[in-house]
């Protein structure tokens, strides 16, 4: 019987471990900037796309509505965040959407999901934004009131 | 009896006629005025309008371009340049807004040629003002749109022509001909072939500063916002889902057109999509590399549409006699036999005949018929394509109602069926 070689120890000189650690795509993709490498969030999107049950849905819409509470949020990030409640978004979404719908310099990202997202909630921060915001976000919130069906008095 | 006042007598009696031709709309003097021109104004002055441009400064004198718009000043200065060469005067004037376009009183037409995300705001407007419309295709970016201009053409009793000009190419009717008459016998498939999507322009891409005469913001309309970027702007646009679903809307809206005609769907659609798209993961495109999907009519054949790297773009049917493959510029069979009985006359069942898309869309001004390619079937076709864009994008198979115009039992599905727009825009 042979006995196995001796273990050759690595040079001195490799590092350890040259890997990073794996980011999370969650927070990646609020941090996302406009032109920036967006394969993270390319893997969200995934993620999002195929929720096939309810609770999954529940699990996708927290971790995204986790990442938009990001306070380095980006605004690429937070419109791509956005998009994605907008296709999986549900009541739950609705204040934090509300409170970017009420800021002008967010408004067009809130308000792109609480359109798509149905029922009285999302129709209900809409109409209230009615009463804070003035000029083309206003006109923006009238025109996704139309969209939903809903009569707006201008 | 007088002999009809022409245009150009019409003119030299006219003590109005100076520096610039007076271009009286027809529809203020009727059909049987002096002014049976027809004043064309194009929105989009760009890679898509240039066909326009070269065909309408090419023909007779029934028709005038009177005025162009863009929110590049240096298309717009370019597009008035060659306009007014043309016609040796300075009688074209340019824009870099829409809606003044759409509002000038001699304008009977608007030739819609902007990026795809602008069709429906541009069209439902140039109703609303009362003109009649030809809208290049797609005929808008999402569902909801098109119905929404359907709905605003209807009610306004305008006529609107999609720019699918293989209507009126006779190698297509013929095999739209072929199709339903049952030349192939059974019918067992089609199959769309587009060319490939996006140049490639890697992971990442910087923000540029916005050229001299561009109104970037007006550019992005509705669209979300982005920088602007010059692999981002003209032509290049068609690779960005904000704007346009790449190949399946610009050739594939073609060819599905064809096969929608040659299944007699035109006023309907599938009733199930499933596709597999290649998407970037990063990079400034965003839309499939890679298309693959089928749509499925009730009590039908299966139609796909699928990316083809060699070849170009077709329609091809597959029938139990063979097969016979139409392309623009060339046609092709299993045997040649079949495309002889597909060119010859006197099929079973014959379709309205169009054999130039202008020449079309202005008589129907005239007579206020319905064109070729009438707006409803324009969207229906424009919808299809937006069938097999959400179908690749959710990677699943989706059950469709065609009368409702909406998703059975998936509500994301739904939700891709419009899509918010940026302020002030909205489709109110």
């Amino acid at each position: 019987m042979t006995a196995d070689p001796a273990p050759v120890p690595p040079p001195a000189d490799l590092p350890k471990n040259s890997f990073g650690a794996t980011p999370d795509p969650w927070i990646a993709a609020a941090r996302l900037d406009y032109g920036a490498d967006r394969t993270l969030a390319s893997a969200v999107r995934d993620q999002v796309v195929h929720v096939a049950t309810a609770p999954e849905r529940d699990r996708v819409e927290e971790k995204l509505l986790a990442a938009l509470a990001s306070p380095d949020a980006r605004p690429a990030g937070r419109a791509f965040l956005c998009e994605m409640l907008a296709l999986a978004g549900s009541a739950r979404s609705v204040p934090a959407l509300a409170a970017l719908l009420r800021d002008p310099a967010t408004s067009d990202a809130g308000r792109y999901a609480l359109e798509a997202i149905p029922g009285p909630e999302a129709t209900a921060a809409l109409r209230d934004a009615l009463a804070v915001l003035a000029g083309p976000a206003r006109a923006g919130v009238v025109g996704s009131l139309a969209a939903r069906g809903e009569e707006v008095r201008s | 009896m007088s002999a009809p006042l022409t245009r150009r007598a019409f003119l030299r009696r006219s003590s109005l006629a100076v520096v610039a031709p007076l271009i009286v709309p027809s529809r203020v003097l009727g059909q049987a005025a002096p002014s049976r021109r027809i004043a064309v104004g194009i929105v989009g002055c760009g890679n898509i309008a240039d066909s326009h441009f070269e065909a309408l400064l090419g023909r007779p004198d029934d028709v005038r371009i009177v005025a162009v718009c863009d929110v590049d000043r240096v298309r717009v200065e370019a597009a008035l340049a060659r306009v007014n060469r043309a016609y040796g005067d300075a009688g074209c004037r340019g824009h870099g807004d829409f809606r003044e376009l759409n509002r000038r009183p001699d304008v009977d037409a608007v030739f819609i040629c902007t990026p795809d995300h602008w069709h429906a705001l541009v069209g439902i407007d140039a109703a609303r003002q009362g003109k009649d419309i030809y809208v290049e295709k797609p005929l808008t970016l999402t569902i909801r749109e098109g119905r929404a201009l359907v709905e605003a053409v209807r009610k306004h009793g305008r006529v609107a022509q999609h720019g699918t000009q293989h209507r009126s190419m006779k190698r297509f009717r013929d095999a739209a001909e072929y199709v339903r008459s049952g030349g192939l016998g059974r019918l067992e498939r089609i199959d769309c072939f587009i060319p490939p999507n996006n140049r490639h322009v890697g992971a990442t891409w910087e923000p540029e500063p916005v050229p001299p005469g561009l109104d970037w913001d007006r550019w992005l309309g509705p669209a979300p916002w982005r920088p602007y970027s010059a692999f981002g702007c003209h032509y290049n646009f068609r690779f960005i889902a904000d704007s346009a679903y790449g190949q399946v809307t610009n050739w594939g809206a073609h060819y599905l057109d064809i096969a929608q005609w040659a299944l007699d769907r035109d006023a309907s659609g599938p009733v199930a999509v499933e596709g597999r798209g290649q998407f970037p993961a990063s990079g400034l495109f965003t839309t499939a590399t890679r298309v693959d999907f089928t749509v499925h009519y009730a009590g039908g054949v299966p139609v796909t549409c699928r990316t083809r790297h060699e070849g170009g773009g077709t329609v091809r049917f597959v029938g139990e006699r063979g097969w016979v493959d139409i392309a623009r510029g060339r046609m092709s069979a299993s045997d040649p036999r079949l495309l002889r009985e597909m060119q010859a006359p006197g099929k079973a069942v014959s379709l309205p005949v169009s054999d130039d898309h202008h020449d079309n869309f202005f008589a129907s001004m005239r007579s206020r018929q319905r064109p070729i390619a009438d707006v409803e079937l324009g969207h229906r076709t424009t919808t299809v394509c937006n069938l097999g864009q959400i179908a690749m994008v959710l990677g699943r198979r989706l059950q469709w109602d065609p009368a409702r115009e909406e998703f059975v039992g998936d509500e994301m599905a739904n939700r891709l069926r419009g899509r918010a727009m940026r302020a002030p825009w909205s489709l109110a």
